[in-house]
C-alpha cells in the first residue's frame, strides 16, 4: 500500500514537471508565431511607406 | 547555425534523457528509507541547479550589458532568466509533492524552501518589469540592475542547509552521501536536461531577436507617420 502511494507520488511529480515543460514549450510556439504575424506586418507598413515616398 | 544547435541541442538532450530513464526506473534499486519516490531527485535537483546556471549566465550577460552596452547580453539575459525561471518552477513543484509524500505536508516556510521561493518571486520581477519600460537602454539598464540584486538570493538558496537548521535535509552531492551509480545517474540527468535547457535558451533568444527588430520596426513606422 505505501509502495503504490509512493509510485502515485512520483507520477505526480514527473506529470508536474514535464507539464511545466510542455507548458513552456507551447508558450514559446504561440509567441514565436504571434512575433512572426506581427514583423510581416510591420515589414509591409514600412515596405508600403518607402514605396509611396518614392 | 543557431538553428542546428538548437535541433543537435535537443535531440541529444531527448537521446540521454530517454536512455537515462531505463537507468532510472529498470537499473537502479529503491532507496531503503523513501522506496520508489526517491527518484524525483532526479528532476528536482537537477532543476534547481540548471536554473542557478542560468541565472549565472544571466548575472554575467547583465554585468557585461551596464559595462559595454551591448544589448546582445541584455538579450541572452533575458532567455537564461525564462528558461532558469521554468527549472526554479520545476525544482519547487516537484520538492512540495517529494515532501508531501515523506514529510506529510505539502509546504513548510523553513530557510531552503523560502529561499528558493522568494529567488523565483525576484526573477519573475524581473520579467514582469521587462515589457512594462518601452525604452531599450533605460528596460535593459534597469533589468541588468535587478537581474544582478535578484542573484544575491542564489547562495543563500545554496548554502542555507548548510547554515541553519531545515526541514529540508542536508546536502548530499558534496559530502558523497549517494551511492554511486544513483550519482551517475543524477549527472547524466543533470546534462541531458541542461542540454534541453540550452536549447530552449537559443529559441527564446531568438525570438528575443525577432522582438527587437519589431520594436525598431515600429520606430521607423512611427518616424515615417
Amino acid at each position: 500500500m505505501v509502495e503504490a502511494r509512493n509510485f502515485m507520488f512520483l507520477f505526480y511529480g514527473l506529470t508536474a514537471a514535464w507539464l511545466i515543460v510542455i507548458g513552456y514549450i507551447f508558450y514559446l510556439v504561440q509567441r514565436d508565431r504571434k512575433l512572426s504575424k506581427e514583423l510581416g506586418r510591420l515589414r509591409n507598413l514600412v515596405g508600403d511607406g518607402e514605396r509611396t515616398e518614392r | 547555425m543557431r538553428e542546428k544547435a538548437i535541433y543537435i541541442l535537443g535531440l541529444l538532450g531527448a537521446i540521454a534523457l530517454v536512455a537515462n530513464m531505463y537507468n532510472i526506473f529498470l537499473v537502479l534499486p529503491d532507496e531503503a528509507n523513501q522506496g520508489a519516490i526517491y527518484r524525483i531527485i532526479f528532476f528536482h535537483v537537477p532543476a534547481a541547479i540548471i536554473a542557478f546556471t542560468f541565472f549565472f549566465v544571466a548575472l554575467i550577460c547583465s554585468v557585461a550589458f551596464l559595462a559595454f552596452k551591448t544589448f546582445k547580453a541584455d538579450a541572452i539575459a533575458v532567455a537564461a532568466t525564462e528558461v532558469g525561471v521554468m527549472f526554479a518552477t520545476i525544482n519547487l513543484v516537484t520538492g512540495s509533492i517529494w515532501g508531501r509524500n515523506i514529510w506529510g505536508i505539502w509546504w513548510t516556510w523553513d530557510y531552503r524552501i523560502t529561499s528558493m521561493f522568494v529567488c523565483v518571486l525576484l526573477y519573475l520581477g524581473y520579467l514582469i518589469m521587462r515589457p512594462a519600460i518601452t525604452e531599450p537602454t533605460q528596460r535593459a539598464t534597469l533589468a541588468a540592475v535587478l537581474s544582478i540584486f535578484a542573484f544575491a538570493d542564489v547562495p543563500i538558496v545554496w548554502f542555507s542547509i548548510r547554515w541553519w537548521r531545515t526541514q529540508h535535509p542536508g546536502p548530499v552531492l558534496e559530502t558523497g552521501g549517494l551511492p554511486h551509480n544513483m550519482a551517475m545517474a543524477l549527472l547524466y540527468n543533470f546534462l541531458a536536461l541542461l542540454a534541453i535547457g540550452t536549447a530552449l535558451v537559443l529559441v527564446r533568444l531568438r525570438s528575443e531577436h525577432v522582438q527587437r527588430e519589431i520594436e525598431s520596426l515600429r520606430r521607423l513606422a512611427l518616424v515615417e507617420a
